[in-house]
């Protein structure tokens, strides 16, 4: 019978002591229970997984789908006005590029940067770097949908891409730096530069140079909406927040290629349900931040193919006010270098396994990557010599300053608090941090009017050199947004434009680099490699240098396969 | 009864207003816009476009200029576009109010199915163990986060069954297996949290009612255990259940904004989200001032089903 007794109170069954002692075991096994799930054999040593997986040698098989849990959805697929990976994850599998790097398939390992002709069959300079002249290849079709129904690409379409590129948009800078255009014939394209440069032909391989339609153009007035091109996949569908399906080209003009029927990416923003995606088999590609993220995977996916990425730079740092006191002050800056230790930020934040920091990529100038040693003497931990060297430059005592910044990824904000700690342990500089979100952050940043520190960035899309170098550092550049004004990084950036040969290059950009670590224009913080995951019938599917499968390496998958 | 709906109505008017002005104002407080957004995510855009973007959206004009015409877009049921995405709100609302209304009425079926016969075995097992789980269970609803269990829950499937909720939504009409498949989970991790309230106040009307004269009578009378509670306490019990109901379906709506993003949902929860990341003012304006609008609805309705519940109450 129910218990209705009016009067009957409370019956003590359980103590307050034995409840407490009840729930503090069960709040114990809780957290040792998710902590052992989620990490896997944290205390394991680290397994050694390959920074480049060669291409198959077995011939491709045709046919499944590709799917793909994403963080990122484009809020409009116009190139022309967004540089987002959003777009760019799928945007160099619609269209083409006249020139590109190599594919997987095509590389020597990681760091081979070679550049292949994508609708560009060949292309030549002047010698004087002005004039470049491309042959695009016959019979390149444009996708078999209305209003291009599959017609001949000619070498006016590619004009008049450049030509709005150029009018408006975020490619201007790249773009405006042509002078005149002329198609002497259906299949050529003659551009003429206003300034020479050596380096034309890599920023039009960036990957987010694509050729787009120019019927679209004209009967929508924007790119909005819809992306047609000449690639090897047709966009079926692009469903905000939820997909984005790419078909094969059947009529692409790769004969043979590509191999994979179809390409889903689905829109997933939460983390944990990417990786749970991956598990499931729900997600053929995964990026995991650091080493136990990718061991925590390949605890419950033993058979999962894991790459070790190694980034050839670091696309974070601390940024300065230089262009005002106290940090116009090499000392300081030298100083404030001096007093960080980068390699503690490796071995703790990033469980070993990570870059010291720099942000010219290291491929451009030598075979190796860099050692902290051999970024001189200013990047060494040495908090004795910064402190005498502040005190040189009249702040003895510390000083009082701001950072702002914005979490890209969780251990951002460990590295943040340990530059704080340390300046204030070795300089007496406190710093005042403010967190902030992308939005305030970003329009803050690129405004180029704060005072004090913060975080900063450079994009993640770019490949080519000069993008990291002129783009990046000279004074007069949009993008140089970490506010360097160094007459002998402009004269160095300018001279790289016109070095033809690669090994005046490869002097050239070192000279840049040791300006840049000498006068510390740019405090590169460390920055973790990253590993991609992928289930084990992918093939050719490998991540080069600056190209991530899954983001702006988009474009190589229209040579994977799935051996399944 | 019908004063009283008007009147009701007649004073959701100036709460609407007051809830206009408090997300305008804050969409204004917070630092960044709409367009500082969209040249962080295209790379970079120079001032004079920054200039003519900000004219063309009607950015630069007075806020009091931008609140009026706000309200007469929200009077006329034409809220503008998205400024990120251009897409006119209607047509983002229209596919994102499915999505959510599924998830909270999925959500509400499960947490009153595990609520109120939880709630009624607790009460009726006082002080036995079911009673201990019971109230565990209720605690832990209450304690536990809505974005702690969905992430435990989507990766102990993963990892214990091998199955998550199929990512990629699918509407309940083109498939509506793989849609049951996608929102289940999701709904009940809503509904677990739900319920917690609800069990608990379950649990204590109908301790309160099984102590009332006219149930010792029915006792008396010999009536059998379950006609007793569930006919003649239950329905007694229920009316400061259905007011706790409706106070939490605020707390549901604001449930689904973290459930979805786990889920991969693209309901109300994901598209403001993302509107408020990217001060998307049109999209967020709209969405608040249509939850609002939702919960003031909603709150009429429960008040209303009092008198259902009990025949003594009167409107006036």
């Amino acid at each position: 019978m129910p218990a209705t007794n009016p009067r009957r109170t409370t019956r003590r069954d359980v103590t307050r002591r034995d409840f407490l002692k009840r729930a503090g075991w069960t709040g114990a096994g809780m957290t040792a229970l998710v902590v052992g799930a989620g990490r896997g054999r944290l205390s394991a040593q680290p397994a050694a997984y390959p920074e480049w997986i060669p291409a198959s040698p077995k011939p491709a098989k045709r046919g499944g789908v590709l799917t793909r849990a994403s963080a990122w959805d484009p809020p409009l697929i116009d190139p022309r006005l967004t540089q987002s990976v959003g777009l760019y994850q799928f945007a160099g599998l619609t269209s083409n590029r006249l020139v590109r790097y190599v594919f997987s398939d095509e590389a020597s390992g990681p760091s081979d940067l070679g550049l292949k002709g994508d609708l560009a069959e060949s292309w030549q300079s002047d010698s004087a770097h002005r004039v470049w002249t491309f042959k695009l290849r016959q019979g390149v079709k444009w996708q078999n949908v209305a209003p291009l129904n599959g017609r001949e690409l000619t070498a006016a379409d590619v004009k008049y891409c450049f030509e709005a590129y150029a009018k408006e948009g975020v490619q201007t800078f790249t773009f405006q730096e042509i002078e005149g255009m002329e198609t002497p014939d259906k299949h050529t394209l003659r551009i003429h530069l206003r300034t020479p440069n050596t380096l034309f032909a890599q920023n039009l391989a960036e990957p987010i140079a694509i050729i787009f339609a120019r019927e679209v153009l004209e009967e929508d007035g924007d790119l909005k909406k819809r992306l047609i091109g000449t690639g090897p996949y047709i966009l079926k569908e692009h469903t905000r927040k939820v997909r984005v399906v790419l078909q094969r080209n059947p009529e692409y003009w790769d004969k043979g290629r590509p191999s994979i029927d179809e390409y889903v990416i689905l829109s997933t923003p939460d983390d944990a349900t990417r990786v749970a995606a991956f598990r499931t088999g729900q997600s053929d590609i995964i990026w995991r931040a650091s080493l136990s993220d990718a061991e925590a995977i390949r605890k419950t996916n033993p058979a999962a193919v894991v790459q070790s990425f190694h980034n050839t730079l670091a696309p974070f740092g601390l940024a300065l006010a230089q262009d005002r006191p106290p940090f116009n002050d090499v000392r300081v800056r030298r100083a404030i270098s001096m007093a960080i230790d980068r390699q503690k930020q490796v071995d703790t934040v990033y469980e070993g396994h990570g870059i010291p920091g720099w942000g010219v990529p290291y491929i451009y100038y030598q075979d190796k990557a860099p050692t902290v040693k051999e970024l001189g003497p200013w990047w060494q931990y040495r908090p004795e010599e910064a402190k005498k060297l502040l005190a040189e430059a009249g702040h003895g005592k510390g000083f009082e300053t701001t950072l702002f910044y914005y979490e890209y990824f969780p251990q951002m904000t460990s590295q943040v608090q340990l530059v704080q700690q340390e300046l204030k342990k070795n300089l007496n500089i406190d710093v005042k941090i403010t967190k902030l979100d992308y939005t305030t952050y970003y329009g803050r940043y690129v405004d180029s009017k704060w005072d004090g520190m913060s975080w900063g960035f450079q994009s993640g899309h770019a490949i080519g050199l000069d993008e990291r170098t002129y783009q990046y550092m000279h004074s007069k550049s949009p993008k140089n947004f970490f506010r360097v004004n160094d007459g002998i990084i402009d004269e160095l950036t300018t001279k790289l434009r016109r070095a033809p040969d690669r090994a005046e290059q490869r002097a050239i950009t070192k000279k840049i680099v040791d300006r840049e670590f000498d006068q510390v224009l740019r405090m590169w913080m460390p920055y973790d490699n990253g590993f991609l995951v992928f289930q084990p019938h992918m093939r050719n599917v490998a991540a080069a240098a600056l190209r991530r499968t899954d983001g702006y390496g988009s474009p190589t998958l229209a040579r994977a396969w799935m051996d399944k | 009864m019908q004063k009283y709906v008007i009147r009701r109505l007649l004073l959701a008017v100036p709460v609407l207003l007051l809830s206009s002005l408090i997300v305008f104002g804050l969409m204004r407080v917070m630092p960044g816009d709409a367009l500082i957004a969209l040249m962080g995510e295209s790379g970079n855009v120079g001032q004079k476009e920054l200039a003519k973007l900000r004219k063309d959206l009607g950015l630069d004009r007075p806020y009091h200029e931008q609140y009026l015409l706000w309200l007469w877009q929200m009077v006329s049921f034409n809220p503008g576009d998205s400024i990120f995405t251009n897409e006119p709100i209607p047509v983002s609302l229209r596919k994102a109010i499915p999505v959510t209304l599924e998830l909270a009425t999925l959500a509400m079926i499960i947490g009153l199915v595990i609520a109120v016969p939880v709630g009624v075995l607790s009460a009726t097992r006082q002080d036995k163990p079911s009673d201990y789980v019971g109230r565990v269970v209720a605690v832990s609803g209450l304690s536990i986060p809505d974005f702690w269990l969905g992430t435990l829950v989507i990766t102990f499937s993963a990892i214990w069954v091998h199955w998550i909720p199929p990512i990629g939504y699918v509407s309940i009409w083109d498939s509506p297996w793989r849609n049951l498949q996608q929102f289940l989970l999701p709904a009940a991790v809503l509904g677990f949290r739900l319920s917690a309230a609800t069990m608990r106040m379950t649990r204590s009307t109908v301790l309160e009612t099984l102590r009332e004269d006219y149930v010792r009578t029915a006792w008396a009378k010999g009536l059998a255990g379950r006609i007793v509670v569930y006919k003649h306490a239950l329905k007694n019990a229920l009316i400061p259940v259905v007011t706790i109901i409706g106070g939490q379906l605020g707390t549901l709506l604001a449930g689904t904004f973290v459930v979805e993003q786990i889920f991969a949902l693209p309901g109300m929860g994901r598209l403001t989200v993302e509107a408020i990341l990217y001060r998307d003012y049109p999209v967020v304006q709209t969405n608040v001032m249509l939850v609002a609008a939702t919960l003031v609805t909603l709150n009429l309705i429960v008040d209303l089903t009092y008198a259902w519940l009990d025949p003594r109450i009167r409107y006036r």
